[in-house]
């Protein structure tokens, strides 16, 4: 089953075209990696899939609802990572997450198990604007994973974090997926996409240029490096 | 150099939000407006003499710079905060070799510079251009530098005010208290004596120079002592969303919470109600008690209620600095959702005019008129608010600018306002039906939350 259908799907800022005709789908229990130069994309096409942003054409489905009809009640059932956003500054971490909790109706007792696990127990009573960036972002994965969605969409989730935590969020995505869950992970750092993927997307200027399992390339025997740049020059 | 980036960030957050033009002509709709407004100057000469108009014009220009001018309470954060995320030259060009003083002192002139263009200079051209018509004698040039410094001084009292509040409360009230004495005991006597009006009066070098020193003065202390660096400890609080989000029982609980707790912990709180509100409102109190002396029809209180009510419409702005819908985008939230919570949380912070209200009414000694005046200000703060979310949607402080929607503001306000003030000259009592315009703002609101939800928020 499919848990990400989209057909033609574009999408401009004035003259640029940032998604230009995108057609992919996505299977359930996969861990997608969306690749791309800084530009190509990216982030528009999750704001896009997520209801966020509307689309100029195409037809989007995500877990089988139509997201161009129905915006919030994809957003119920997904968890979104955005790249930029931060907590709102003057609550706590731990208000934060409540408050999250609060708007997806869903109970705070689990709540704490984030704060061990990302290790920032420390800081969840300090007001979001003092936290790190690193710790902004434990917080911003934590409130995505928090009802345990079937979909989650993450855009550049790993970048300011340290090397321990990045291990295990690592660990916890390929394991997330094992239990029938997709995650949709958005980044250009191809190390990581190469280690975790089980498939992958290339976007450059707006346009998909690949798709496919990670595992083909594994069989090549080729780099994802090599035939990320190999690619890109061609394009 | 960093005046000149921060002049061209100020351009471009309002021209990416609704097009350069439209940011462009938003002074020469306010010259507009201005212009008609004083072709019927003749018509006010009638009932009230040149001279006390020529006060309030300056008292009013004061007014302005009072409620623009508390820069003290900004320190960083605001700064950084004003447009939500956007990071603000104000706040990144402190990895720059440039003192934070500095970089303030260039945001301050920045501010003043765009009043000056957006506010001063159109409105001010606007009366110029209408006195050849009106054969009204006094130079335009003249009245464009006393109400500027007017503004200014204004402006610079507030900012000085607002550095002491940032210091500390207590020496703030202390002061406080005694410009209150000061005024309640010889304010009458000193009215003319206001620096810019009497420049106005008797153009000198001295004089000129005194409202120079006025402004210049209190500026350069508060950019002194400006308290730039607000403690770097990370702030910690137990939390305080559950209980109160319980104790408000809402749909958005949650959110009219978070609104609470922004304003409690953010270092502006307080200290914009009292600096943005409660100020204002007493020049107000002032000038309509100078104003009325020549209406005698005019009640005092339902006057005041009327003014008051537009005034707390600008709660709505405060409540919606904190935060762009981005914060929630991601999130199963509709755009009319956080809108509604910030209705909620308007209505709630709307008791402190509800309260003021009501000393105005013990201090007027117009018990008999509390009923008219609190349905004249229910009505127009609910009026005034629906245009402005209609407007603006989540985004006051930024979409006003708008030429567009600003002239659609003023054309939808002011015919309302001017037949209220007519009616509470008539009778005073008539103004208890003045509720018959809420189901229209409740319309409007509605339409408001519908345009809203298909709106593409903005990226900055």
């Amino acid at each position: 089953m499919n848990v990400i259908e989209v057909k033609k799907l574009t999408k401009s800022f004035g003259e640029l075209k940032a998604v230009n005709g995108l057609s992919l789908s996505i299977g359930e229990g996969e861990l997608f990696g969306l690749l791309g130069p800084n530009g190509s994309g990216k982030t528009t096409t999750v704001k896009v899939l997520t209801g966020q942003l509307k689309p100029d054409s195409g037809q989007i489905k995500v877990l089988g609802t139509d997201v161009l009809k129905n915006p919030v009640s994809v957003r119920k059932v997904v968890g979104i990572m955005p790249e930029q956003e931060n907590p709102p500054s003057f609550l706590t971490a731990e208000e934060y997450l409540h408050f999250v909790a609060k708007i997806r109706k869903i109970d705070v007792s689990d709540i704490d198990h984030w704060f061990s696990f990302l290790d920032f127990e420390d800081e969840k009573n300090v007001l979001c604007k003092d936290l790190s960036r690193g710790t902004r972002q434990k917080l911003m994965f934590a409130q995505t994973f928090l009802h345990e969605p079937k979909l989650a969409f993450i855009d550049e989730p790993l970048i300011n974090l340290d090397p321990i935590i990045q291990r295990k969020v690592k660990d916890y995505l390929t394991d997330y997926v094992k239990n029938k869950k997709t995650i949709f992970f958005c980044t250009h750092v191809l190390e990581i996409a190469e280690e975790i993927c089980t498939s992958i997307g290339i976007l450059y200027k707006g346009k998909l240029i690949h798709e496919g399992p990670i595992k083909d390339l594994r069989k090549k025997r080729k780099s994802l490096e090599d035939f990320f740049l190999k690619l890109v020059r061609e394009n | 150099m960093l005046l000149k980036a921060m002049i061209k960030e100020e351009w471009r957050i309002h021209s990416t939000l609704f097009g350069s033009f439209l940011f462009a002509s938003f002074p020469v709709i306010l010259l507009v407006f201005s212009f008609i407004g004083s072709l019927f100057i003749p018509v006010f000469l009638l009932i009230v003499p040149g001279r006390t108009m020529a006060l309030m014009a300056h008292y009013i220009f004061v007014m302005f710079g009072v409620s623009v001018g508390a820069f003290g309470l900004f320190g960083r954060e605001v700064m950084n905060r004003r447009f939500g995320q956007a990071s603000l030259l104000a706040y990144s060009s402190r990895t720059l070799p440039v003192s934070e003083r500095s970089i303030f002192l260039d945001f301050f002139i920045k501010d003043i510079i765009f009043y000056f263009i957006l506010w001063i200079l159109p409105i001010t051209a606007g009366i110029g251009l209408a006195l050849p018509l009106i054969q009204i004698n006094f130079n335009a040039f003249l009245a464009l530098l006393t109400l500027t410094l007017s503004f200014l001084l204004g402006l610079s009292a507030t900012f000085f005010l607002s550095t002491i509040y940032a210091h500390s409360s207590r020496a703030f009230l202390a002061i406080f208290i005694l410009i209150l004495l000061v005024l309640a005991t010889g304010f009458n006597l000193s009215l003319f004596s206001l620096p810019s009006l009497s420049l106005f009066y008797f153009p000198t070098a001295e004089k000129l120079y005194s409202n120079l020193v006025l402004i210049i003065v209190p500026s350069s202390l508060s950019l002194f002592f400006l308290k730039v660096e607000y403690p770097q400890k990370k702030r910690q609080f137990k939390n305080s969303l559950d209980p109160l989000s319980g104790s408000i029982g809402t749909k958005y609980s949650q959110f009219i919470a978070k609104d609470f707790l922004d304003l409690q912990r953010s270092e502006g709180g307080m200290g914009k109600i009292i600096f943005s509100f409660l100020f204002p409102l007493l020049i107000l109190w002032f000038l309509l008690y100078i104003f009325l002396k020549f209406l005698p029809n005019a009640n005092f209180l339902v006057s005041f209620s009327l003014f008051l009510g537009i005034i707390s419409s600008s709660i709505y702005n405060w409540l919606t600095e904190f935060d762009l819908f981005s914060t929630y985008a991601f999130l199963p939230v509709k755009v009319s959702s956080v809108m509604k919570s910030k209705l909620i949380s308007y209505a709630i912070i709307n008791t402190i005019s509800v309260a003021i209200l009501l000393v105005a009414t013990f201090f007027s000694g117009y018990l008999v008129f509390l009923l008219p005046a609190f349905l004249t200000f229910l009505t127009v703060s609910s009026y005034t608010l629906a245009i402005t979310v209609y407007l603006t949607g989540l985004y006051p402080n930024v979409l006003l600018y708008n030429a567009k929607n600003f002239a659609l503001y003023v054309l939808l306000i002011t015919p309302v306002l001017l037949v209220m003030i007519f009616v509470s000259i008539l009778n005073p009592f008539y103004l208890v039906l003045s509720p018959l315009i809420l189901p229209v703002s409740f319309l409007i609101i509605r339409k408001s939350f519908k345009k809203w939800n298909s709106w593409e928020g903005p990226v900055f």
